[in-house]
């Protein structure tokens, strides 16, 4: 009965700002102008937004599974314990230690928020909504979040302090093992997709997300892409950089203040980064929830905005690493050496090679109409 | 003793590999249960809005925060001023002061001497006592501005003696022969003040003037 609904699925159209500005420019420059102004104004209000919402997000989360209130006083509900906790660290004094390397010290934390500003910019929020839609743009994230580890491994070093360095460097360790298991994982859906390109990652999932639709792998390479993820943004199964419970506050231990800040807004923009990343690749992004040609569901589905699926799949992404975060006890350097390189690289390795098999036969879910 | 080194590396088949990620996988999945738990029952927050919840506060019932001697209703106490508590103290917080009873040539309790500030709340008083006259009580509100408060009397009345209480008419006449004193002083009877030597208009008079 439904199928004989005329096909009125939506067909999306993918402008970025970015090309919204180099097409405007032609005719009015100054409209390009503001065009790349506003984005780049979005993009900071959007920034400290969101690391500010995740803060209180993962303080409330975190105290409900430990049986708590958490933040009750500011604002209802604590609400606004964010913004007063923002103004206490503008406000606090800048201290630098004395034997620190002052310029490095300054450097690092700077760093880290400008890899994860710079990896803000390839994120597709909705078909309209990205700063820039390169066709590189799987490579470009990987890449520019890497850069992460060196504001990090400068902090520690920078400190002069040996439970920084020591923080640093489990950090960098770590962060480079887990970078191999996270690329392998996205090279299962780039083969899939066929494609780079985070629009064209999307819109090859307009039948099913790469999670089921390739079968078997496709679940194998989100579970890794999820352990990798995790661990690459230092949260708690892998957080041996902070390890405070041996290391006081692993990298960041002598930072305090504004630098300390710069640090806690790059981590929560990772992990932003990271969910999109993950809700991008793996559920479809923007792409409402589609399965094959059941025309009416999709209709009904196509009803919700991108952006609003955007929203939900990348919260439901921070929630599953909060929920990780809070349940789960730090593992040991050598076990976390050891699940790398022993577990998820091979797997990895197994699991994209019959990816490459199930690609080539095209043994997957709906493959004329990717 | 063990010799680790002498252990022969332990070689894990194939299938033990695959079984033991999955037995991992499973473990983690009931450790996210539990927490799930919790996060989506709030009836298991056991924090409490303290401040704004004071009226109906539960504190537990083990809560060692006062130590507090029991009195019945008629304002008796079992005390017999034997000083076992006072020696079972760590800290010497404790100190029993008697006075004679002449008819029987015994003493008996004068004044229960507890030092809160000095207290560990180790509880070692409470089991000692052989009559159970002593209870820790979990009312914790105890802060106060003078560090001399913090020196408590725990035996709450003062006057007469037990000799001449007992020769009282009744629990009535008994009741009224007992004059209820401050917990901060020692023989020092109240004669109808608030705090000891301070009547209760002049207490409202400085808390008009905002001093208390």
């Amino acid at each position: 009965m439904f199928n004989s609904l005329p096909n009125l699925q939506v067909s999306w159209e993918v402008i970025s700002v970015s090309q919204r500005v180099s097409t405007t420019y032609g005719e009015s420059p100054i409209l390009a102008v503001v065009y790349a102004l506003a984005a780049i104004v979005a993009i900071i209000l959007f920034m400290s937004l969101t690391a500010m919402t995740l803060v209180y997000t993962e303080r409330k989360v975190a105290a409900h599974f430990q049986c708590r209130l958490g933040p009750m006083r500011v604002g209802w509900h604590g609400i606004l314990q964010s913004i007063a906790d923002t103004l206490k660290l503008l406000l606090k004094e800048d201290i630098v230690p004395d034997q620190a390397d002052k310029a490095m010290h300054l450097f690092a934390p700077v760093l880290c928020v400008l890899a994860a500003l710079l990896a803000l910019i390839a994120i597709p929020f909705s078909p309209y909504l990205a700063v820039s839609d390169m066709n590189i743009g799987v490579l470009f994230i990987s890449a520019v979040s890497g850069l992460g580890v060196l504001g990090i491994l400068l902090g520690g070093w920078s400190s002069n302090n040996k439970w920084s360095l020591l923080g640093a460097m489990r950090a960098g360790a770590q962060i480079i093992s887990y970078e191999l298991s996270a690329t392998l994982s996205i090279l299962v859906v780039v083969m899939f997709s066929g494609s780079m390109k985070f629009s064209e990652i999307v819109q090859s999932q307009d039948q099913g997300w790469w999670i089921w639709r390739a079968p078997v792998v496709g679940l194998v390479a989100f579970l890794i892409f999820l352990v990798a993820s995790t661990a690459e943004i230092n949260r708690t199964p892998f957080d041996l950089a902070e390890g405070e419970s041996e290391l006081t506050a692993g990298f960041h231990t002598e930072y305090s203040g504004m630098r300390f800040a710069f640090f806690f807004l790059a981590e929560y923009l990772n992990l932003f980064i990271v969910s999109s990343m993950g809700a991008t690749l793996f559920l479809g992004g923007w792409m409402p929830l589609h399965i094959g040609n059941l025309t009416f569901f999709n209709q009904v589905m196509d009803l919700i905005p991108p952006g609003l699926w955007f929203a939900l799949k990348v919260s439901g992404f921070i929630f599953l690493s909060m929920w990780f975060r809070w349940t789960f006890p730090r593992l040991r350097v050598d076990q976390l050496m050891k699940l790398e390189w022993k577990v998820l690289l091979p797997i990895g390795f197994i699991n994209l090679l019959l990816a490459a098999i199930l690609t080539l036969s095209g043994f997957y879910f709906f493959p004329g109409n990717s | 003793m063990n010799d680790t080194s002498a252990q022969p590396t332990r070689r894990i088949p194939i299938t033990g590999y695959f079984a033991r990620i999955f037995t991992g996988f499973v473990s983690l999945l009931k450790g996210l249960k539990i927490t799930f738990h919790y996060l989506s029952h709030p009836s298991t927050v056991v924090t409490q809005q303290y401040p704004e919840n004071r009226a109906t506060l539960k504190m537990a019932e083990r809560l060692r925060a006062q130590l507090t001697m029991i009195h019945d209703d008629n304002g008796y106490h079992k005390c017999t001023a034997c000083h076992i508590c006072e020696q079972a103290c760590p800290n010497a917080s404790i100190h029993v002061a008697e006075r004679a009873k002449p008819a029987l040539s015994k003493t008996e309790l004068d004044t229960f001497i507890w030092r809160l500030d000095s207290c560990t709340f180790c509880n070692l008083c409470v089991m000692v006592c052989p009559f159970q006259v002593l209870q820790m009580k979990s009312t914790f509100e105890s802060s106060v501005y003078d560090q001399r408060l913090l020196i408590y009397n725990l035996s709450r009345y003062a006057g007469p003696t037990s000799t001449v209480l007992a020769k009282q008419a009744d629990d009535e006449a008994r009741k009224n022969a007992v004059e209820p004193r401050s917990v901060y002083d020692g023989p020092t009877a109240l004669n109808g003040f608030f705090l000891a030597g301070i009547p209760k208009e002049l207490l409202v008079t400085l808390d008009r003037k905002g001093e208390v």
